[in-house]
């Protein structure tokens, strides 16, 4: 792949429009996956991955939303094997066939308002385990059978967080991470029993990042001044390694590379959001970067790739000694908060109107 | 931990000294620390405070919010940043009987400014609250006889007196270039269109929701109120006219130095976003979409306007205040600076760009605090002074009064008064819930 082009950046391969919504995209077997909503109705759209012609789209009626952001769905679909598991702000659940969109079974999470569901609606994608679906609904999460749709188990209804499961493994277990509003929470996923909980507040109930788990060790962020964690997972109490403020990120999940980690500090409003990089075993800051501002971003191999939230596309070569810019361009114009998505060598990136661009980055000899 | 310097704003303080004559920070007496003292500790009152605290003047003593949640946070966040570790409270009232409080800071939303502030007064301490100063013409008047007759210092957060290219403009304005000037449009235009119910839900734990809703109606909990939405419910807060009005506003009664405006008429709707709803199920908000309102004073009219839909992509500037003089025309702005229009054939435009401590924010809270630790320290009055922002948060007050109305008022500036109109009279107060009591003058 190429991380610099010449002036106008990486070529396009083609554009969509998915409807308004902060849904990143996931590909599998030459498809795009990806939610918006139009007219108080969420989309569920498979488009072809090499021409984005739209090979199916699955409609139910939820409200746009529009709540101090433009609103629509802000957790992305899942595809495992042959199918698509999907969850909408409201807590409507979704399962699709990959091949044609058709609705195998839903759950409306939502109905029978037992549910606390969190200010901003339910942002955390689903996340398949063996027979599982698992779901930040709750207060440490909620498993769904992925056959059938049905409760396999649940945790108390209190307001969930907005950051998706992650799952780790440890002495022969299989455990999840999930956030609520105050605290991030390890589950054993096998019984939904909840091993321990780790208290962590942030402003608005906006846990949003998912956390980064290495071995035993789970470093965890949140914005509006926050900061950050290691924590150590044990048997009962986990162990607050670290906590420092170098990283405090909002919406943005962070990466792992080596022995660091690299995030956006400081709120999307905040005096001067930067790309940081944080040691992930001691918390303290390597360095910061103005020039990268608010924005989402992934790696690929040992480079950074950032979409910021003017739409500008910046790549570089980010080490614990410094960041090297490779190439910046304007891809899309808009607001984007929604990480891209690789795969490939062609780079998926949206708005939140629902513009979606496909990039080559693929180098030209290959 | 951050160590906390004077940094960047005694360069400010003293710039804004020297305009206003108030004696520089860097000559005061002592180092002594201000038990301060935040009511509202959410989003904009922790600005307020992490400024404070920055200034050096400052020992965080005591947060007061309705939520158990924004006080966990907020004063771990203060703990963190300065090693203070404030006291919490959900009852600014059981805060001020433990409490010895030298400053407080009153960031709540509108309906809560007069009582906590009388409070704060009556408790001995400075206030330094935010604008408007109170949610009706009455009670806001109370909050300035309190300041009065305790004897202490009120700043209000009408900031703009003191942004560095605000001083600057009114200076222009006042030099004559742009002319004998007959009319000031005011304004904030935004895009937007229909606005949908917001289902109600349950209280957030930890949220004493009666205790937020305190003198005003007890809504059903809504998430379009809290966070960050009270200011377009007129139960809390008074729209548009009243958060960004009152600025621009404030920037007319500066520039001419009237105290009242003479007939107040102000019209408006919902036309776009829709009528208002609260049918127990769910809420939209209630300030009007678009509202505009006239006033007018002896040698000139004062106009107000405010939309939230069609944008301004037709015209340079959103917000701000044209001043029209035979010269030209001259335009008071946020980010954009100011700008001066001349009329003269070849004449340039004359421009000064905007300074803030910080560009992100664009606001000028860092002199204006201390201004207000200057006008303690010096006994002169802080250049926000309660009376002049009393006047200034009428303005909007009268506006949505006229509005709820439907016609015009005639102001009796001295008396607080509006002529041959007792049914408008009354709405100059308001009856507070349960057994909170209105504030009478």
């Amino acid at each position: 792949m190429s991380f610099a082009w010449p002036a106008g950046g990486p070529k396009a391969l083609w554009n969509a429009a998915v409807g308004t919504g902060f849904s990143s995209l996931a590909i599998a077997d030459g498809r795009v996956f990806t939610m918006g909503n139009e007219g108080d109705r969420d989309f569920v759209r498979c488009l072809d991955a090499n021409t984005g012609k739209l090979i199916w789209k699955q409609g139910y009626d939820c409200p746009l939303d529009p709540n101090l952001f433009e609103g629509g769905p802000t957790s992305t679909p899942t595809v495992a094997g042959d199918r698509v598991y999907t969850i909408s702000r409201l807590g409507q659940v979704h399962c699709l066939g990959a091949a044609d969109g058709e609705i195998l079974w839903s759950r409306d999470l939502a109905a029978g308002d037992e549910l606390s569901s969190p200010g901003w609606g339910y942002a955390g994608s689903p996340v398949i385990h063996g027979k599982l679906v698992l779901l930040n609904v709750g207060e440490s999460g909620m498993a769904l059978d992925k056959a059938t749709g049905e409760t396999v188990w649940q945790s108390e209804p209190e307001e969930a967080g907005y950051s998706s499961p992650v799952v780790f493994q440890h002495a022969g277990r299989d455990l999840g991470v999930f956030s609520s509003g105050k605290y991030f929470s390890a589950v054993d996923l096998a019984s939904g029993e909840r091993v321990w909980s780790h208290r962590w507040l942030t402003r608005y109930g906006m846990n949003a990042c998912d956390p980064l788990i290495d071995g035993d060790l789970i470093f965890i962020t949140s914005g509006y001044g926050k900061g950050c964690a290691l924590v150590k997972h044990a048997a009962e109490e986990p162990e607050e390694l670290w906590k420092g403020k170098a990283l405090r990120s909002q919406l943005t999940v962070p990466v792992k590379l080596g022995g660091f980690v690299y995030g956006i500090d400081g709120d999307e409003n905040a005096r001067e959001p930067s790309l940081k990089c944080v040691s992930f075993a001691t918390g303290e800051e390597q360095w910061a970067e103005a020039g990268v501002g608010f924005g989402s971003l992934i790696a690929a191999g040992d480079k950074l790739i950032v979409l910021s939230a003017k739409g500008e596309l910046i790549t570089g070569q980010a080490t614990a000694q410094g960041w090297k810019e490779l190439g910046r361009a304007e891809v899309l114009k808009g607001k984007c908060w929604t990480p891209p998505a690789l795969a490939e060598g062609r780079l998926y990136c949206r708005n939140a109107f629902g513009d979606v661009v496909c990039l080559d980055l693929r180098s030209p000899r290959s | 931990m951050k160590k906390h310097t004077r940094r960047s704003f005694i360069k400010t303080a003293s710039a804004a000294s020297l305009a206003f004559g108030a004696t520089p920070l860097l000559a005061a007496k002592t180092d002594r620390k201000y038990r301060t003292a935040l009511i509202g500790s959410g989003w904009w009152g922790m600005n307020i405070l992490r400024e404070a605290l920055a200034a050096g003047r400052s020992t965080a003593v005591a947060l007061a919010d309705p939520s158990s949640d924004a006080l966990e946070i907020s004063a771990e966040e203060i703990t963190d940043l300065s090693g203070d570790k404030p006291r919490t409270y959900q009852d600014y009232r059981e805060m001020f009987a433990r409490e010895k409080i030298d400053i407080a800071i009153v960031a709540t939303p509108d309906h809560w400014h007069a009582l906590t502030t009388i409070a704060a007064l009556d408790a001995g301490a400075h206030v330094f609250v935010e604008k408007p100063t109170g949610h009706t013409v009455k009670e806001s008047r109370a909050m300035v006889n309190a300041a009065r007759r305790n004897g202490k210092v009120v700043q209000v957060g009408l900031h703009r007196r003191i942004g560095p290219h605000h001083v600057s403009g009114m200076e222009f304005l006042r030099s004559g270039k742009v002319g004998d000037i007959g009319m000031v449009r005011c304004f904030v235009n935004y895009g937007g269109g229909v606005e949908k119910p917001t289902p109600n839900s349950r209280i957030p734990k930890g949220m004493d929701w009666e205790l937020y809703c305190g003198p005003s109606a007890l809504r059903p909990f809504n998430r379009r109120i809290h966070p960050g939405g009270w200011r377009n419910f007129m139960d809390y807060g008074n729209g548009t006219i009243g958060d960004w009005g009152v600025h621009w506003l404030d920037q007319v009664l500066w520039w001419s130095e009237e105290k009242h405006p003479k007939r107040v008429f102000s019209t408006g709707g919902r036309p776009v976003r829709g009528e208002a709803v609260n049918d127990g199920q769910a809420q939209t908000s209630d300030a009007p979409d678009s509202q505009a309102a006239t006033f007018e004073f002896e040698d000139f009219t004062c106009t107000w306007e405010n939309r939230r839909f069609g944008g301004h992509n037709s015209e340079k500037h959103n917000v701000g205040c044209y001043f029209y003089g035979s010269n030209g025309t001259f335009h008071m702005g946020w980010r954009d600076g100011w700008t001066f229009y001349p009329n003269k054939r070849g004449a340039k435009e004359v421009h000064a760009d905007p300074q803030f401590d910080n560009v992100k924010d664009g606001h000028n809270m860092t002199p204006l605090w201390a201004d207000f630790i200057s006008a303690i320290e010096s006994g002169k009055d802080p250049v926000c002074e309660i009376e002049a922002s009393h006047r200034s948060s009428v303005l909007p007050m009268l506006a949505n009064l006229s509005l709820k109305i439907g016609r015009s008022v005639e102001w009796d500036g001295e008396k607080e008064l509006i002529r041959h109109d007792p049914e408008a009279n009354k709405l100059l107060r308001r009856q507070y819930r349960g057994s909170w009591e209105y504030p009478e003058a």
